[in-house]
């Protein structure tokens, strides 16, 4: 499944956690209908490329699926940063 | 508690032994009590879920103190990104292969099949990667394994 929510953890100094949960669900939603419009641009390019369109989709498709779960952190005494993708 | 694990402890309580040390004692003897359970004929190996990379750095570098990143990417996603290389046109692999055998590297990127980027992947399960450098009065310990 493609991931829905990327949540982001922000500390400072004085220990205060700062978290932003970033709704993906809807960055996706608003680039279906801009991933519609220029397929076939995309479809040309790859034709013009010799990559097969429908294996590129698929693969991207994959890509995006696999994201879930990636966790990074970053942490110090003063700050610390965390991203993660659910 | 096994009597491995209480002599480790023991040396760790005494000060024999650093906290580093103990952790890779404790778990080179549960590796080993691990293996010596295990029958020859049913490898009891798990598919890893996730690459980890961990950095920790401490010392006098930078005034914030030790520092800690961790990161954990799906194995999932790498074996994903591996497949990109399917969409790679071969006249790029053939300008790719004169350029790394221009750099001196004998290597045919077009013999390199889909199933040989899986196995690829799949042999990740045994990486791991520990580096430890001490330069400028900082300490850098990089880890690189599957879990």
């Amino acid at each position: 499944m493609i991931p829905f929510v990327a949540v982001v953890s922000l500390r400072n100094h004085q220990s205060r956690t700062f978290r932003l949960w970033i709704p993906l669900f809807l960055v996706w939603l608003l680039l279906l209908p801009l991933g519609i419009l220029l397929s076939p641009f995309i479809f040309v390019a790859c034709l013009f490329c010799r990559v097969n369109p429908f294996r590129g989709v698929a693969l991207t498709w994959q890509i995006l699926n696999a994201l879930t779960d990636t966790r990074l952190e970053v942490e110090n005494r003063s700050a610390g940063m965390s991203f993660h993708i659910l | 508690m096994n009597e491995h694990r209480r002599q480790i402890l023991q040396m760790l309580a005494d000060g024999k032994i650093s906290a580093d040390e103990a952790e890779r004692l404790i778990s080179a003897s549960e590796e080993s009590s691990g293996s010596s359970t295990e029958t020859p004929f049913a490898p009891t190996k798990t598919r890893a879920k996730y690459l980890r990379v961990q950095v920790d750095t401490e010392g006098e570098r930078d005034n914030d103190g030790p520092t800690k990143v961790n990161v954990r990417v799906p194995m999932q996603l790498l074996r994903a990104g591996v497949k990109l290389a399917y969409l790679i046109p071969s006249a790029t692999l053939q300008k790719a292969n004169m350029a790394m055998h221009e750099k001196g590297i004998p290597l045919d990127l077009t013999q390199i099949k889909p199933e040989n980027l899986e196995d690829l992947v799949e042999q990740l399960n045994d990486l791991t990667v520990d580096v430890d450098q001490k330069e400028a009065g900082a300490k850098v310990k990089v880890r690189v394994f599957c879990e």
